[in-house]
């Protein structure tokens, strides 16, 4: 299992390095920049680019970037979840080999991170995604944008399937076949990294931080916030 | 070539799709991002530009009125009543420009629904709807004769 953990690992790096590439998104990135500092009325210092990366940061931890609360409520129950379940996944892994007696915090934080995932990946799967909610779709449509999430979801529900026939019944063939469809929809969630919306978790701030970089240095092409507020009279 | 949407900077919360006049903009379903599906209805009436909250959405000007190296950008802040415009000519001028959208507070009109439903014995009266409560005076100014 410890070689599963690094070949999805691997796996995910070279699937966002080779949507980099087939997309041009590096390429994107860069020209963006260029045209940003040949349009810039003022240099940024270092300090200033590190408080605007910490920003970033800071408003994606938040998910500040959704105007509408279910969204955010949702996708902050997802990332929350997947960060809980991933790490704990790894430590489990890594520091409990099979066999090895686990603190009971681990599994419980694991099924915690788990059922966070599947409330706010179902929720947003069958009443927040767009073409739901606005474009008139089925809830039970699905496309090529489902691909992460609807591996993501698959993968998690086999995990918590397979932990609650692993731990309340004895029936290592229900157990077996379980695991085996846990791995498999987890295993298709990380190769399909090129044609799913995985590595939007990486180009998303990327893009946040060059929006905000654009606003500080005077090459945005937006204007400026007003300092007026006319709204005066009650 | 009308209104484009930058996949980048767009998040997909459908606020375009529900604005647009024209029901051109929707949903691209490999990304699930807004894109135009047809551009050639557009009327670039900038409402999808002005409602989209990433400000994702531009719009390519008409070559025969808005000359090539252009650019127009509208932010929209409801919150303190103005629009604000960003023209850069393709001589490098920029004019920014604000003006307001509203001065009292949002929600604070009555809709039409809210007003009591007038009384049929209005339509004898000279007076038209809400007079004299909407033109904010306590009475309709009224000719003397002179003695």
């Amino acid at each position: 299992m410890q070689v599963y953990i690094v070949l999805m690992t691997l796996a995910v790096v070279v699937g966002t390095l080779f949507d980099v590439v087939h997309k041009g998104s590096a390429k994107f990135f860069a020209r963006r920049r260029e045209k940003s500092e040949a349009a810039a009325q003022r240099r940024l210092s270092g300090g200033e680019t590190v408080s605007l990366a910490i920003a970033t940061i800071a408003e994606a931890a938040v998910s500040g970037e959704f105007c509408k609360w279910p969204r955010r409520i949702s996708h902050l129950l997802m990332m929350y979840g997947f960060f809980l379940y991933l790490v704990t996944t790894v430590v489990m892994i890594f520091a409990y080999p099979a066999g090895a007696p686990t603190p009971t915090i681990l599994p419980t934080l694991w099924t915690i991170g788990a059922l966070m995932i599947l409330v706010g990946g179902l929720w947003f799967f069958f009443f927040l995604r767009v073409n739901v909610a606005y474009d008139g779709a089925s809830p039970f449509h699905l496309g090529r944008a489902d691909l992460f999430i609807g591996f993501l979801l698959a993968s998690i529900a086999f995990a918590l399937l397979w932990h609650f026939v692993q731990t309340g019944y004895q029936s290592p063939t229900a157990n077996r076949i379980l695991f085996g469809i846990y791995i498999l929809f987890t295993t298709l969630l990380f190769v399909s990294v090129p044609w799913s919306k995985f590595a939007h978790m990486f180009f998303k701030p990327a893009v946040a931080f060059q929006r905000r970089v654009e606003e500080a240095n005077g090459s945005s092409d937006l204007p400026s916030p007003s300092t007026e507020n006319t709204i005066v009279r009650s | 070539m009308p209104t484009y949407t930058d996949m980048s900077r767009c998040d997909g919360c459908g606020e375009c799709v529900d604005i647009c006049p024209s029901d051109i903009m929707h949903i691209d379903p490999v990304y699930r991002r807004s894109y135009n599906i047809e551009p050639n209805f557009c009327w670039e009436c900038y409402s999808c530009v002005k409602a989209c909250p990433q400000n994702a959405i531009d719009v390519r000007g008409y070559a025969d009125f808005a000359p090539l190296g252009h650019k127009v950008r509208v932010l929209r802040e409801p919150e303190k009543g103005v629009i604000s415009w960003k023209i850069r000519y393709r001589d490098g001028r920029l004019k920014e420009f604000t003006f307001p959208i509203r001065t009292t507070p949002w929600g604070s009109i009555k809709a039409p629904s809210d007003y009591e439903q007038p009384d049929l014995s209005a339509l004898g009266s000279p007076m038209l709807a809400h007079e004299p409560t909407a033109l904010h005076i306590d009475a309709l100014p009224t000719l003397q004769k002179k003695a």
